[in-house]
C-alpha cells in the first residue's frame, strides 16, 4: 500500500481515488483515536467525517513530501474539542417534563447507560474504557495517543498543540490515574466472575 | 485489563464516507499545494516594497546624513531581522513536516515584543524634550503609522497560511503581527527623527508587542482549519 505522503500528493493532484486509498489507510486508526476520546460510536464516526471534510475542503496547505499524519490527527484533536465544548455547554439535559435525567451525561454528552461498549470482550472492555472515562480529557487524550496508539511524546504534542514537556507531565499522571482506576476495578471483576 | 491489551485491540472499521464528501470528489480539482520558502520569499518582498512605499508617502527623516552609520545600520539590521525571524518561523514548518513551528514562532514573538521596548529606552537615553500632551501626541502619531505599515504583511501571511493550522494558531498569528509590527519599527526608524528613549521605547517599539497581539486575536479565524 502506498504511503500517506504519496496518496496526499496524488490526492491534491486531483486523484479521488488516492483520497479513498489515503481514506483505507487513516481512518481506521483515527476512528480508534476519536472513539476512545468520544466514548459512543456514532458520535465517533460523525467527527471522523467531520475531520475528512475538513481535510478535504483544507487540502490546499499540503506542503507536498511532508507527512500528512500529524495534520489529520490534529484536525481530528480539534474537531473532538470543539465538539465536547458543544456538549459541554448542552450538557445538562432536561426531559420533556423538565425533569433532570437520572444517569448524569458525560463529556460527549452521551448519558452513561447509552455508551456503545459493543467491541470485544464487553465487560473487561466496559471497565478499561471507563476507567479511561475518567480521565480528564487532556490526561485521556495523553494516555490514548502516546499508550494506545503508540506515537512518540513529540508527535502527540504535537497533534494536542502543546509542548513535549506537558504532554510528559500529561501521560504521566493519566497513566497513574488510569492504573489506580484499573486497580480499583479489578477486584470487583474478579469477585463478579466468582460468584 | 491492561492498557497493553486495549493497545491490541484491531482498529475499528470506519463508515463509508459521507454522501456530502463523495458529492466534493466527485467533481475533485487539482490545487496548488503551499510552498512555504515561496511564499516566505513573496511575504518578504511584498512587505519591504508596501513598507518602502509608505516611507515614501511618510518622507525619510530629514537629519539622514548626519546619523552615524554604524548606528544606522546596525538599527535597521535589528528591525530587519525583528521583521524576518518571526516571519520565517511563522510561515515555514520544519523539514517533513506540514504546520509551522508555533511554538518557537510564540516565544519570538514575545521576545521581540519586549525586545524592541527595552531596547528603545536602553538605546536612545536622550532626554526627553516634548512633555505631556506633546509626547503623547508625538507618540500617537508614530505609533498609529507604525501599525499602518503593519496591515500588509499580516494580511499577506494569513492569506499564505489560510486554513492550515488546526493547533496553534494564535501563537503563529502573533508572530506574524510581531514580524509586521518590525516592518512598521523600521519604518518608523528611518522615518521619525526623535531619539528620546521614552518615545523610541514607547511608541516605536511597542508597535511591535501591539501588532503582535491585534494579529493573536484576529488572524487565527483565517488560518484555523475550520
Amino acid at each position: 500500500m502506498a504511503d500517506a505522503r504519496d496518496l496526499m500528493q496524488r490526492y491534491c493532484d486531483g486523484d479521488a481515488g488516492a483520497f479513498r486509498e489515503l481514506y483505507a489507510l487513516v481512518a481506521p486508526r483515527l476512528l480508534g483515536y476519536l472513539l476512545k476520546m468520544a466514548r459512543e460510536r456514532a458520535l465517533a464516526d460523525d467527527l471522523l467525517q467531520q475531520t475528512f471534510l475538513k481535510v478535504h475542503r483544507a487540502r490546499a496547505a499540503y506542503v507536498r513530501g511532508a507527512d500528512p499524519l500529524p495534520w489529520i490527527y490534529s484536525i481530528a484533536h480539534r474537531t473532538f474539542i470543539d465538539e465536547a465544548r458543544k456538549h459541554k455547554r448542552a450538557v445538562v439535559r432536561v426531559d420533556e417534563g423538565g425533569e433532570l435525567p437520572e444517569v448524569a451525561a458525560a463529556l460527549t454528552g452521551e448519558s452513561a447507560d447509552r455508551r456503545d461498549d459493543s467491541r470485544g470482550d464487553p465487560e473487561l472492555m466496559s471497565a478499561a474504557l471507563d476507567a479511561l472515562a475518567e480521565l480528564p480529557a487532556q490526561q485521556r487524550e495523553a494516555v490514548v495517543l502516546t499508550k494506545l496508539d503508540g506515537k512518540s511524546v513529540a508527535e502527540a504534542a504535537e497533534i494536542a498543540g502543546t509542548t513535549v514537556g506537558a504532554m510528559k507531565v500529561r501521560a504521566h499522571r493519566g497513566y497513574e490515574a488510569l492504573r489506580k482506576l484499573l486497580g480499583k476495578a479489578a477486584p470487583k471483576k474478579v469477585q463478579g466472575g466468582a460468584a | 485489563m491492561s492498557l497493553d491489551d486495549l493497545s491490541k485491540l484491531p482498529p475499528p472499521a470506519p463508515p463509508p464516507l459521507s454522501a456530502l464528501l463523495e458529492a466534493e470528489l466527485s467533481h475533485l480539482a487539482p490545487v496548488a499545494t503551499r510552498r512555504p520558502m515561496r511564499q516566505l520569499a513573496l511575504l518578504i518582498a511584498i512587505s519591504l516594497a508596501y513598507g518602502a512605499g509608505v516611507l515614501a508617502m511618510i518622507a525619510v527623516r530629514g537629519d539622514l546624513h548626519e546619523l552615524p552609520m554604524g548606528w544606522l545600520v546596525g538599527a535597521g539590521l535589528t528591525w530587519l531581522l525583528g521583521f524576518v525571524v518571526p516571519a520565517y518561523l511563522a510561515t515555514v514548518p520544519r523539514t517533513g513536516a506540514m504546520m509551522p513551528r508555533w511554538k518557537p514562532a510564540g516565544i519570538a514573538s514575545v521576545l521581540a515584543s519586549v525586545a524592541f521596548i527595552v531596547l528603545g529606552l536602553s538605546i536612545h537615553p536622550a532626554a526627553s524634550t516634548s512633555h505631556g500632551w506633546d509626547l503623547v501626541w508625538r507618540g500617537y502619531g508614530c505609533f498609529g503609522t507604525g501599525l499602518a505599515a503593519a496591515i500588509v504583511p499580516v494580511v499577506v501571511g494569513a492569506i499564505a497560511l489560510r486554513r492550515a493550522l488546526p493547533v496553534g494558531s494564535r501563537w503563529v498569528a502573533a508572530a506574524l503581527g510581531a514580524s509586521a509590527g518590525s516592518l512598521g519599527g523600521l519604518v518608523l526608524h528611518l522615518h521619525c527623527p526623535v531619539i528620546e528613549g521614552l518615545h523610541v521605547g514607547l511608541a516605536h517599539g511597542a508597535v511591535v508587542g501591539a501588532a503582535a497581539l491585534l494579529a493573536a486575536l484576529l488572524v487565527p479565524r483565517a488560518i484555523d482549519v475550520r
